[in-house]
């Protein structure tokens, strides 16, 4: 297990201490994540690589407050996640968290305006302001002339594209993206690694992005942080001390 | 989330899935329609009934009798008759209730045997006098020619089958004359205690005015239902010998002339109840509908709840219809719920919205209810008018949806929904966002 001192400081997005996650199976516990601790600094590109099963996904969706560990603690941007509230969690899922998924997600009986609107109808974003901020997003993704089209009407990549700028639409600090391009192409994935990388770069955001591929994280992410068996084994590039 | 929101969003679902909302929303039309037809049919027949009775002044009067009086029930038996007790109900006790706030008419009932003499024949018959306020009765709706023309017109009005009696077709009677034979009260003046009288027959002759169906109220008819009516003041000059004045001759010691019932007309039906205990404080005894439709506002009071229970029970299978639909969207809508959780919906915001789901067809189906129970009522009414008709009854309309029943029902409507959307409300918000992601 490889342990990765956290340093807390303003300089840090994410801190995770000795974080556990465990499942009841019938009479058996399952160990999804086991005792990890990491930090990743602001703005910066990290991969969570693993076979499936190694629990990256689920140590994804406790940093993106979709879910609680059993044990340890998860800071975020100075906020420890285990002292929120269910509203007030949801809360942060809404305005500190942005979220793409492999299957991009995106509610099929809405255009796709709609879908990118959507977040700020929970975020109270008054109509006016989220039509224009859902404009300029799609302009940003390169989705400018396809925002009155429901997402079966899109490629995957535009799909994916789409479900980029419904994550960023609320202005947060940190982007998750759990497999983004595991439902695309070799070059519409590249297209949106392109544009992920570009995001982290033009807007600071944080990425955190978890992948089977080693290749995909090598090209992109500054970082790489192994998992297997539900812990951190291997971290390779610079980490947060 | 804000309100135009959830609600657009609540429309946008339910449209969504058109079939099986609207299939929802026409059950809870049929559960509304029903419980308003139930009710304004209790609420159009209390009204009819209330109409009918207002119109008769019945819930206006007070019928007020001296409590010696042979037909009073407070007197108990044997009671010892104290003057100061049981005082006189003659022109100074008229003059008191006269006088008592919210009264407005005392006339005294005046009915006595008579001989009616028209076309050389005789025929016996009750007589008895009707107070201008008459005029206003439901009973004068079947007046044929017309009202008294004066408080002290020599003129009669004669029920519709006397009228026959004397003339086969009873309106050429109008504008005939007829004689009236009575027994006369008249004072002896020699007689030292004072209360002797004389009884006199006499006869007068009066002008026929107008024909009437049946007596109408204003009055203890019972078995003395007169035939032919004089105005009260032209009675009162008559004399006519009064079941009083029996009574009271056979008193010891000086005796007025007496009323043996007078009946107090009040400014509005719901001071009656006030007028009648301050005449009861007068020693009086008193009579008033009001105690009698006391039971009858009960029974309508019951009865309309028991519609009411019997139409709510097609809206309560309404319910278990749209806590199945609703269950039916949490289960199809569950990745869903999971992005919109994972885009920062809270537990409330998705509890919301299926409330406001349920609500949005809750308003919709207690609108369309409200508009298919007025139609069905208005069928009704017209089919039954024709059986009425071809009975040769007059039509009524005992239909009635007043604007709270039809605001009421709606909001019933909305509020049954969202109730029935508590429970898939809930099991929505509680949905764990991992596993309803996961939900292909």
């Amino acid at each position: 297990m490889v342990m990765i001192s956290p340093s807390s400081g303003h300089s840090t997005a994410i801190e995770l201490s000795a974080v556990s996650r465990q499942y009841s199976m019938g009479n058996a516990t399952v160990h999804a994540v086991d005792e990890v601790s990491f930090a990743i600094p602001r703005g910066d590109f990290a991969a969570l690589l693993g076979p499936s099963g190694s629990g990256k996904s689920t140590l994804l969706n406790l940093i993106a407050g979709l879910d609680r560990p059993t044990s340890g603690a998860i800071v975020v941007n100075g906020r420890d996640l285990a002292t929120l509230d269910p509203t007030e969690l949801a809360r942060y899922r809404r305005n500190a968290v942005g979220m793409i998924f492999q299957s991009f997600n995106l509610v099929p009986s809405m255009t796709l305006a709609e879908n990118i609107e959507l977040p700020m109808r929970f975020a109270e974003v008054e109509r006016g302001e989220r039509a224009q901020r859902a404009a300029e997003l799609l302009a940003k993704v390169g989705l400018g002339n396809r925002a009155h089209h429901r997402p079966a009407e899109l490629s995957g990549g535009e799909q994916q594209r789409g479900a980029i700028a419904r994550a960023l639409v609320n202005r947060p600090p940190l982007l998750l993206a759990d497999e983004p391009t595991g439902n695309l192409d070799s070059h519409t994935g590249q297209e949106i690694m392109d544009l992920i990388v570009e995001l982290n770069s033009s807007l600071g955001v944080t990425i955190v992005m978890v992948t089977h591929e080693q290749a995909l994280a090598d090209k992109y992410a500054r970082r790489a942080l192994h998992m297997a068996d539900g812990r951190l084994v291997n971290v390779v590039g610079e980490v947060a001390r | 989330m804000k309100s135009y929101d959830l609600l657009d969003l609540a429309v946008r679902n339910v449209r969504n899935s058109r079939l099986r909302n609207l299939l929802t929303t026409v059950g809870i039309a049929v559960g509304v329609a029903s419980l308003v037809a139930m009710l304004s049919l209790g609420i159009g027949l209390q009204t009819l009934a209330n109409k009918r009775l207002k119109k008769s002044g019945i819930f206006e009067t007070v019928f007020v009798t001296s409590r010696t009086d042979f037909r009073n029930a407070d007197r108990q038996p044997n009671e010892e008759e104290k003057p100061e007790e049981n005082p006189p109900l003659d022109d100074n006790a008229r003059r008191q209730i006269e006088k008592l706030p919210n009264v407005a008419e005392v006339v005294p009932e005046i009915r006595a045997m008579g001989e009616i003499e028209y076309a050389g024949k005789t025929h016996a018959s009750f007589v008895a006098a009707l107070p201008p306020s008459a005029k206003d009765d439901d009973g004068m709706a079947s007046l044929k020619g017309s009202f008294f023309s004066s408080a002290n017109a020599n003129e009669v009005l004669v029920q519709q089958d006397f009228a026959k009696r004397l003339e086969p077709t009873a309106t050429n009677l109008i504008g005939k004359d007829i004689t009236v034979r009575y027994a006369e009260r008249k004072a002896t003046t020699d007689d030292p205690s004072g209360s002797g009288f004389s009884i006199t027959r006499t006869e007068r002759t009066f002008r026929v005015v107008g024909i009437i169906e049946e007596e109408p109220f204003g009055g203890m008819r019972m078995i003395s239902r007169a035939r032919v009516f004089f105005p009260t003041a032209v009675a009162e000059q008559m004399n006519l010998m009064q079941m009083a004045d029996t009574q009271q001759m056979m008193k010891a010691g000086p005796q007025s002339k007496v009323y043996t019932m007078l009946t107090v007309k009040v400014i509005n039906s719901t001071k009656a109840e006030e007028v009648q205990d301050a005449i009861k404080k007068m020693k009086f005894g008193t009579y008033s509908f009001l105690d009698a439709t006391k039971n009858v506002r009960r029974f309508f009071a019951i009865f309309d709840g028991f519609l009411g229970i019997f139409g709510s029970l097609a809206l309560a299978v309404a319910s278990l219809a749209i806590v199945n639909t609703l269950v039916m969207a949490v289960l199809e809508r569950r990745r869903e719920i999971g992005i919109m959780k994972a885009l920062g919906a809270s537990d409330i915001d998705v509890k919301k919205l299926f409330f406001a789901e349920a609500a949005a067809m809750g308003a919709a189906g207690g609108v369309l209810g409200v508009l298919l129970g007025w139609g069905m009522g208005r069928v009704i009414n017209a089919g039954t008018n024709v059986w009425l008709a071809r009975n040769k009854f007059p039509p009524e309309n005992f239909w009635y949806v007043p604007w709270w029943l039809v605001l009421a029902a709606i909001a019933f409507a909305i509020a049954v929904s969202i109730l029935s959307g508590l429970y898939p409300a809930s099991r929505a918000a509680k949905l764990d966002p991992v596993q309803a992601l996961r939900y292909e």
